[in-house]
């Protein structure tokens, strides 16, 4: 039952989630804390794998009917699915991707079966430190590379706020609290909703406000759901199949994963088929999947979240109890992968085909007509968990004054990527045990 | 109608009164000698989390209404057992007390549920290994101790907690590592390397604290739990000694061990 609860919130939550421009997985993670906070470990990993399976789906809809990416990874979709609009066939281009994206997940399912017991017998390698330090330079090196349109110095300033606000509090080498300056409540370190809202939702919404109103629907032809199945099976088999390889690859990539599984994917394939939109949208489509599913396995099974998203899902995890340095945790995280999380997965995106597909464009509708009362609703309730969160802390005046400020901050850099300085402001305490210890060892 | 308002704007003020006054005596009512809150200063999965869910159950059996607070965080846990005015008890270390300057006194000593001493353990790769040696540890031990203990043919490498020590040595970061009982005894049975148990680190001591309650009567309960066939097995499977003598005796005792703590 309660894996149900989970499942069927993250459905929900990804269906809405890949429909509203601009509101990723990691904003959905944040809205949903209320909920989450009483979710137990297997809990949060079911909700966060059915939120990102479903908005891997669903985030096809807005780029195909109004060419808006509802994720980032969503533009492939935006360039071949307007095509198939034009001449009202979205619900088809819907459709192979839908069919797609539950084939790249199974595929990326046995994949991994077939990898994970070499995996587990040679996991010693990854409890070292200096596998971690590499990691970690890695992770850094693409923060500075990838976001803000590759711009460095950017990254590079956003990494150092970060990691400059990941300090106060105890750090993770010396039992001493640092730069609390006489603040009791600083020896805890500076909260994680503040930052998150601040630099992530707060910009979000000074987004939201300021897009253009979503286009009118173009009149479509109806397609049933057998003639789409006749046509994947036809002509998609092999590019999805093609697409959920490469996308599986590019998904243990730090810091872009499933953008890089959707675009590598899909530069493959226009090479192989320039002017074959079914192609090239199933092809980016299902890479889109696969990735999701082995962009989750380094948390897994290692405990080193390699997305943004994944980044809060640790902490939430790390809250709720579940410790990735457990070194007989390696066995136990591959059994319930495949014993908790892969069945529940595959029934999501089941689900996820029937469901989301006439679901979305409901939602779809309700948001083009009531966008103003949704921003407005989300910015209270953020305000509310807010304070709910600093009472449950015995710290709502450190959460108050935090908003605050990182909330003018925010809006202050809105038009920038603050991935980065959220990666560095999570990971900063770990980062630097690990860096200071590579240094002794 | 004037003064018809205003009369009813006196009413409405002595209600609110009323109702205030009516809420703090249901509250104060509410608050029988019966209830305890019981301070969760541990995560899931970890031992602190473990023995205060075991103590809830024993005290909701001995029929106390028990408020738990889930904080999750020593060092917030800590924080809030010293500012409560309710009676509450918390499960405690003796390894905390100079970090979390919160020692154990007449006033909230409860009880020393269990001891055990700290380990050696060195990889077997390392047996005919000369030189300067790596050693992991707590990032809480003291690092004077350690080099009175290993020598100062050492490198010392502070890790966040127990587990990524463990995971440091069987990943092959350190030759050594200092760490607790449960910690060696897994590095045993990965049979990469030895552990002796230590007679000049300090030894932890886990216990129960109180405050604003009497300890002394509260320590009956809790000592019934704790003899609990649960908290017995408990003990039991992760051999863990139980130095069981008055409270007194214990209290004394408990006192003599934090003093191993102190960093200087």
């Amino acid at each position: 039952m309660n894996e149900l609860i989970a499942v069927s919130t993250g459905l929900f939550a990804g269906t809405i989630t890949g429909i509203v421009p601009g509101a990723g997985v990691m904003v959905a993670m944040i809205v949903a804390t209320p909920l989450l906070m009483h979710f137990d470990i297997i809990q949060l990993l079911l909700f966060y794998m059915s939120l990102a399976s479903m908005v891997q789906f669903t985030g096809t809809i807005p780029a195909v009917y109004l060419g808006v990416p509802g994720e980032t990874n969503s533009l492939p979709a935006v360039i071949e699915g307007t095509k198939f609009n034009k001449r009202k066939m979205a619900k088809l281009a819907i459709g192979i991707c839908a069919v797609g994206s539950v084939l790249g997940s199974l595929v990326a399912v046995a994949i991994t079966f077939g990898l994970l017991s070499v995996l587990v017998e040679h996991m010693t390698v990854f409890f070292s430190n200096a596998t971690k330090f590499y990691l970690y330079i890695f992770i850094i090196a693409f923060c500075l590379l990838v976001y803000n349109k590759k711009n460095i110095f950017v990254n590079l300033v956003l990494c150092a706020i970060g990691f400059m606000l990941s300090v106060p509090g105890e750090s993770d080498i010396s039992p001493d609290f640092r730069y609390t300056f006489g603040i009791e409540d600083l020896q805890f370190g500076i909260p994680l909703l503040p930052v998150l809202i601040g630099f992530l939702i707060v910009p979000t919404i000074a987004k939201m406000v300021s897009a253009s109103n979503p286009n009118v629907f173009l009149p479509n032809i109806d397609i049933g759901f057998c003639k789409v199945i006749k046509h994947f099976k036809k002509k998609l088999v092999a590019s999805s199949l093609r697409g959920s390889v490469i996308g599986y690859l590019c998904g243990f990539v730090p810091g872009v994963s499933t953008v890089l599984s959707t675009n590598a994917s899909y530069s493959f394939e226009k090479k192989l088929h320039p002017n074959n939109p079914g192609k090239l949208l199933v092809a980016s489509e299902t890479a889109n999947n696969s990735g999701q599913f082995a962009s989750m396995l380094p948390l897994l099974l290692i405990g080193i979240p390699i997305t943004g998203s994944e980044i809060v899902l640790y902490s939430m995890l790390v809250d709720a109890g579940w410790s990735p340095f457990q070194f007989d945790n390696v066995s136990n995280n591959a059994d319930m992968i495949f014993k908790q999380i892969v069945p529940w997965f595959v029934v999501a995106n089941i689900v996820g085909l029937v469901i989301a597909w006439p679901l979305a464009r409901q939602v779809l509708n309700v948001f083009a007509h009531s966008k103003k009362y949704m921003i407005a609703i989300l910015a209270v309730g953020m305000l509310i968990l807010n304070t709910y969160l600093g009472v449950l802390d015995y710290r709502v005046w450190l959460y108050t004054i935090c908003l605050l400020v990182f909330g003018c901050i925010g809006l202050l850099i809105k038009k920038y990527e603050t991935v980065p300085l959220i990666f560095m402001f999570i990971l900063g305490n770990d980062m630097e045990g690990v860096f200071y210890r590579q240094m002794l060892i | 109608m004037k003064v018809k308002e205003i009369g009813l704007f006196v009413a409405s003020i002595i209600s609110a009164i009323a109702m205030f006054g009516l809420v703090s005596f249901t509250q104060s009512t509410a608050e029988t000698p019966d209830t305890i809150t019981l301070i969760n200063s541990g995560k899931a999965g970890g031992s602190f989390n473990a023995r205060t869910q075991m103590y809830k159950e024993g005290l909701i059996a001995n029929g106390y209404n028990v408020e738990f607070e889930n904080i999750g965080k020593i060092s917030q846990a800590v924080k809030m057992f010293k500012e409560t005015d309710k009676p509450t008890i918390m499960v405690y270390a003796n390894n905390q007390v100079y970090k979390q300057d919160l020692f154990h006194t007449e006033q909230n000593f409860i009880m020393l549920e269990y001891q055990q001493p700290l380990y050696v353990c060195r990889t077997n790769a390392s047996k005919n290994k000369t030189g300067v040696l790596t050693v992991a540890h707590g990032k809480g031990y003291d690092p004077q101790l350690l080099t009175n203990l290993l020598g100062s043919e050492v490198v010392l490498v502070p890790y966040k907690n127990s587990g990524a020590m463990l995971k440091g040595i069987l990943g092959g970061d350190v030759d050594m590592m200092v760490n607790n009982q449960g910690k060696s005894f897994k590095y045993i049975a990965s049979g990469e390397g030895t552990c002796e148990a230590s007679n000049v680190l300090p030894i932890m001591g886990a216990t129960v604290i109180g405050t604003n309650i009497d300890v002394k009567q509260i320590r009956k309960v809790i000592y019934d739990i704790s003899m609990d066939l649960k908290f017995i097995e408990y003990h039991v499977k992760r051999k863990l000694e139980r130095p069981s003598s008055s409270w007194k005796e214990e209290l004394e005792y408990t006192q003599e061990l934090e003093k191993g703590y102190e960093i200087n």
